[in-house]
């Protein structure tokens, strides 16, 4: 019984911190401030490079001098063929932010769907989608994306774009999404599992709404706080995940994230010619990113757990 | 006896899990650009009786389901692979065979002294929370945490092996060095940064969850009996505190063994160390699906079998796991 005091409390504070109120909650830390400083930074010149640094430099446009070390006109140097960095770091905000966020938004769909759906239905449904997480959970998936990327990109091709994204980097959006599913569902199921105990769920059974509809109209909205403090979690994952993807050359040479930056500085062999700086602004610019989200992730958890402590 | 249908309900669940992974295995070959049949015919050094040999022993000549699969898993099962693309047809087992020793050798390594250290710093921070000590190493341990592998791997390669020069930048000894004693020596100056790379990476989130496991721990009454006892405070994190605050560490360090391979891949590309990592990009570069499947089932069953040891350690850390009783 004890158990079903606890969740009633979750559920009325699940309601009380949402939407502008978690944020105003958020702004009261300093840590969380500096972590959505940093990140509303990093938005602003991933939706507007070219306000700050102008076009993206390419081959041909790029007028320095290769491996130029930091000065007062290229302050994070220039890179092998030229390029300077601070304008390849600020265009490949554009690209890691997009592609982290857009691969957050397929894994959340997923896993909050397979979550909800496992949970609600409960029984033979719910241990086979909870099978299939947990396989999903403890796999190399990163490994399996790497297998699925190129397999995808020869089916569907890569040479359209969609919405101004190459589908080379819808593919790397698509595979993070399909192997990053399992947290998210299993945080979310356990979620439904309470609620669908709940006497609002079972008033809305007997008045006779379709699971669709009490998943779309009951559970969902109580998991959405739940959602978007994983939601920040799986932001940072799928960012260090594509920036290995690109890494690793599975990148678009077109629209280079600050991964495919770091895998052109690793075949431009610059850890070994000592050129400090071209792996520092594109590496830096992905950990601020990365830490930013595991600061105000926390922030939230800390929240969400504190007003449970505290109505205990 | 119900210790028996534990053991058996976890060997179990590890089997089905390979199961499934053999299942994605099949539909993915079938995925492949080009059947698997072009595959093999694409690849200009496997000879053509080897082809119609192996179109009889995967069955590709009969339905896809359920002659193929069985076929298929039958194969597998029996160490037939398939044949790479890349290295002259030769057979995936034995291409992957003799990469596997230098990835063990810098995971595990690497693996080892991040547990060591990571217990280590989570215990001193979360014994010493809210102090100036705990905000350092906690952020300390957050940076790392944040860091891609592949990132720190390339900023220490520029500082100890190009700028200070300690140590070689790449590979995993020095062409036609010495043997004996000197050549392990040698090999351990090229695995050295490989391993602390490896390490540094995995340190930040043993230590993050050490220290809120210890910092939980503090709050439980034996603790407040401890103390009442009159015990000393190392008696207490020793003793008391550490053989509960483990049990998470080490099912994380088996729930991430996937997470380490993958970042570990990318480190052997940072100094071109010839093990599976360096394969892996080989093969993805030269679309060697054969290879890059083999790697996967390789490295899938090593993460179940790992999961599987965790729980068997757990169950021995926690009487209560194996007799059934709430957690």
């Amino acid at each position: 019984m004890s158990g079903n005091v606890k969740l009633s409390v979750g559920g009325r504070i699940l309601n009380r911190v949402s939407g502008g109120n978690l944020l105003l909650l958020l702004l009261r830390r300093w840590d969380a401030r500096v972590a959505l400083a940093i990140l509303t930074l990093l938005a602003l010149s991933g939706i507007a490079p070219g306000l700050f640094v102008g076009p993206l430099q390419t081959a041909t446009t790029a007028e320095a001098a290769p491996l130029l070390p930091p000065s007062g006109a290229h302050l994070f140097g220039t890179d092998d063929l030229g390029r300077d960095l601070l304008n390849l770091t600020v265009h490949g905000a554009r690209i890691s932010l997009v592609v982290g966020a857009l691969s957050a938004v397929i894994t959340l769909l997923l896993g909050g769907g397979i979550g909800m759906i496992a949970g609600y239905r409960g029984g033979r449904a719910d241990a086979l989608l909870m099978r299939i997480a947990d396989t999903f959970l403890i796999l190399p998936t990163f490994v399996l994306a790497l297998i699925l990327a190129p397999i995808l990109r020869e089916l569907i091709g890569d040479q359209t774009e969609i919405l101004g994204i190459r589908t080379t980097l819808l593919t790397i959006v698509a595979v993070i999404g399909i192997t990053s599913w399992s947290s998210t569902a299993r945080i979310v199921r356990s979620q439904t599992l309470s609620l669908r105990e709940r006497t609002f769920v079972e008033r809305a059974r007997l008045v006779g709404l379709s699971p669709m509809r009490i998943i779309a109209r009951h559970i969902f909205p109580n998991i959405r706080t739940v959602l978007v403090a994983n939601g920040i979690v799986v932001i940072a994952g799928s960012i260090l995940t594509e920036s290995t993807l690109s890494f690793i050359g599975l990148g678009d040479p077109f629209q280079p994230s600050w991964g495919t930056i770091l895998g052109n500085a690793q075949s431009a062999a610059a850890p070994s010619l000592g050129a400090w700086w071209f792996i520092m602004a594109p590496g830096g610019a992905i950990l601020f990113t990365v830490i930013a989200c595991t600061i105000v992730g926390n922030a939230i958890d800390e929240l969400l757990d504190r007003d449970v402590r505290v109505r205990r | 006896m119900k210790l028996r249908g534990w053991l058996l309900g976890r060997v179990g669940g590890a089997l089905a899990t390979i199961l499934m992974v053999l299942l994605l295995n099949f539909v993915l070959f079938r995925l492949m650009p080009g059947s698997p049949d072009r595959a093999l015919a694409r690849n200009p050094r496997v000879s053509a009786e080897a082809i119609a040999a192996a179109r009889v022993r995967w069955g590709l000549d009969k339905p896809l389901f359920p002659d193929q699969l069985v076929a298929y898993v039958g194969a597998t099962l029996s160490g037939d692979f398939g044949y790479s693309v890349k290295y002259g047809g030769r057979e995936v087992t034995s291409v992957i065979g003799e990469k596997i020793a230098p990835t063990l050798l810098i995971v595990g390594l690497g693996e080892i002294i991040a547990l060591t250290a990571g217990i280590a710093l989570g215990a001193w921070t979360g014994w010493r929370r809210g102090k100036f000590g705990d905000r350092v190493g906690t952020l300390s341990a957050l940076i790392l945490y944040s860091m891609p592998y592949f990132w720190l791997g390339m900023l220490l390669v520029t500082l100890f092996a190009t700028t200070l020069g300690w140590l070689p930048t790449s590979g995993i000894s020095t062409p036609g060095g010495p043997g004996g004693v000197a050549g392990i020596v040698d090999l351990l100056r090229h695995a050295a940064l490989p391993i602390a790379t490896i390490a540094l990476g995995l340190i930040g989130q043993y230590a993050i969850l050490l220290r809120s496991s210890v910092a939980e721990a503090l709050r439980e009454g034996y603790v407040l009996t401890a103390r009442a006892k009159g015990l000393r405070d190392d008696r207490i994190l020793r003793g008391h505190i550490l053989p509960n605050a483990l049990l998470p560490t080490v099912t994380l360090a088996a729930l991430n063994a996937g997470y380490v391979i993958g970042g570990a891949l990318t480190v052997e590309i940072v100094f071109s160390w010839p093990g599976l990592g360096l394969l892996t990009q080989e093969a993805l570069q030269s679309r060697d699906y054969p290879v890059l499947q083999g790697i996967f089932l390789l490295l899938a069953i090593s993460v179940v079998v790992a999961n599987l040891l965790a729980d068997l350690l757990y169950s021995r850390l926690d009487p209560r796991v194996r007799h059934g009783a709430a957690r």
